[in-house]
């Protein structure tokens, strides 16, 4: 059982949130596939923790840096963190009691990308490693300086950008076959030549094209995209997808792009029209309802 | 055009019902192909609002055929029928202008399903009033409404409890929200069709 820091109080699971859980921060345009918002930007930082004191100077000072932040006093569902659109999270462990660890390998779980900092009081050397080993990104133990905790979130993003998809050469340009995907002018192009494609629709094109090869499903597109839970039924990234495709057929009809796998979602891979498996109509219709 | 016609015996009134239901069935049809294509069809929405307003238009003749020329048929029963018959085109109108209002961007596949029980309700509301001027049975017809009615009712009830799952967009919320109960009131109005009808064969009797 860890144990509180100092002399405060911990409540469990009873405690009113500071700001809503579910609200996300203002939208970001591109995203890794991995859950982390890869583009430059303020950090989008939630600290579950109710130590007022360490909390208010923290806060304080990742205001300063331009951050944004929120300060939770209950622990979220991980859908409701997906929503936030967190680059990381600070979590006081102790004020989850027994169901800490639980939580942690929750969200370690459901949120891939999300750098989970521990920030605790005093832990035995087991705890530190059953935590690192569940998925938390670093422990930190209380009392700690602001300063350092701030430094370590800021590394633990560094490392998860490094490690997204698209994260080390965010800003050149990605070819695939004909096609050349600008994030930098948020347009793909072929022979020079822009695809017109809007805000929305590049955005799945550059998450597709960063995660080459790998077939992702709709939840974790229309997460991505569009930064919420996907209602099922919601045939958005179907028409999304179908109406990316139209463009770039217009500029690039040899070519097959993207693949639809039937019931699980889509797959970015360039093929050239000889290549063996290249013509496969029927995995090219949108289903009706996968 | 306009038929009105003359009539001691509700026959003028009943070919006008049959008019509007034939107008109910085209508007349900289009609101499915409007649904199933959905956004490349999008101006299926403006057939459909020429659907409502002659709508409009044949509820404003069975009103003028009920006052003029009298009737038979009961007058609260007749003026209940062109009344529910007008708010099946009136909801189904109100669910395609929301799509645009709403700026909605993709269908969803519930929204689909209720789009294709409004359209056969709308086939067996057509076909129940063809069979009440003929003097035909039309109890299949109404079996069919309610059945149809009850399947609009379970699809409304998940479709709407599905949006209400944690971390959606709130404006998905608020947009489909009103656009399943829009769908699922077209329904119920093809529902209140059956009902009056039951009454007025009842009366028949």
């Amino acid at each position: 059982m860890l144990q509180a820091h100092g002399t405060q109080q911990y409540t469990r699971f009873h405690m009113q949130e500071s700001q809503s859980a579910v609200a996300p921060f203002a939208p970001a345009p591109v995203t890794g596939v991995t859950g982390v918002r890869v583009q430059p930007g303020p950090i989008r930082l939630a600290v579950i923790d109710t130590d007022s004191g360490f909390v208010r100077v923290l806060a304080k000072r990742v205001g300063e840096m331009g951050w944004q932040h929120r300060v939770l006093t209950t622990p979220p569902r991980p859908e409701d963190l997906l929503s936030m659109r967190l680059h990381a999270l600070i979590v006081d462990l102790a004020l989850l009691g027994p169901h800490g660890w639980e939580f942690l390998e929750q969200v370690c779980e459901s949120v891939p990308g999300l750098g989970v900092i521990v920030c605790t009081g005093t832990s035995s050397v087991a705890q530190r490693v059953r935590g690192l080993r569940i998925g938390a990104d670093d422990w930190i133990t209380k009392p700690c300086h602001p300063q350092e905790v701030i430094a370590r979130v800021e590394a633990v993003v560094r490392r998860r950008k490094r490690s997204s998809p698209g994260g080390a050469g965010e800003d050149g340009p990605l070819m695939a076959g004909e096609l050349e995907i600008r994030s930098d002018q948020f347009q793909a192009f072929v022979g020079g030549q822009s695809i017109d494609l809007t805000r929305r629709e590049f955005e799945l094109l550059h998450l597709l094209a960063n995660a080459r090869g790998r077939v992702l499903e709709r939840e974790q597109i229309y997460q991505h995209v569009w930064g919420y839970a996907m209602v099922h039924g919601d045939r958005s990234v179907d028409v999304f997808v179908r109406k990316v495709r139209q463009k770039i057929e217009r500029f690039s009809p040899d070519w097959i792009y993207i693949h639809t796998h039937f019931g699980i979602g889509y797959r970015f891979e360039p093929e050239a029209p000889d290549d063996d498996d290249a013509a496969e109509p029927a995995a090219e219709e949108i289903p009706s309802g996968a | 055009m306009s038929m009105l016609r003359s009539s001691s015996n509700g026959n003028g009134l009943l070919v006008l019902f049959e008019e509007s239901g034939r107008n109910v069935e085209r508007t349900g049809s289009l609101l499915r192909e409007l649904l199933d294509h959905f956004p490349e069809h999008s101006s299926l929405a403006r057939d459909i609002l020429i659907c409502e307003q002659e709508g409009d238009r044949i509820t404003h003749d069975i009103i003028h055929e009920m006052t003029v020329h009298g009737s038979k048929l009961d007058q609260r029963d007749a003026y209940e029928l062109a009344r529910a018959l007008d708010d099946v085109v009136d909801y189904a109108e109100e669910t395609a202008d929301s799509l645009e209002l709403y700026g909605v961007e993709a269908p969803m596949e519930q929204a689909q399903e209720l789009a294709g029980v409004l359209a056969g309700a709308s086939e067996a509301v057509a076909a129940a009033l063809t069979h009440l001027r003929a003097g035909d049975e039309v109890s299949t017809q109404l079996i069919e409404i309610h059945r149809l009615e009850n399947e609009g009712d379970r699809i409304s009830r998940e479709a709407i409890a599905s949006l209400f799952k944690s971390g959606t967009d709130p404006m998905v919320v608020i947009r489909w929200k009103d656009i399943f109960e829009s769908l699922e009131q077209a329904i119920d109005s093809c529902e209140t069709v059956a009902h009056v009808v039951e009454g007025m064969r009842l009366k028949q009797r």
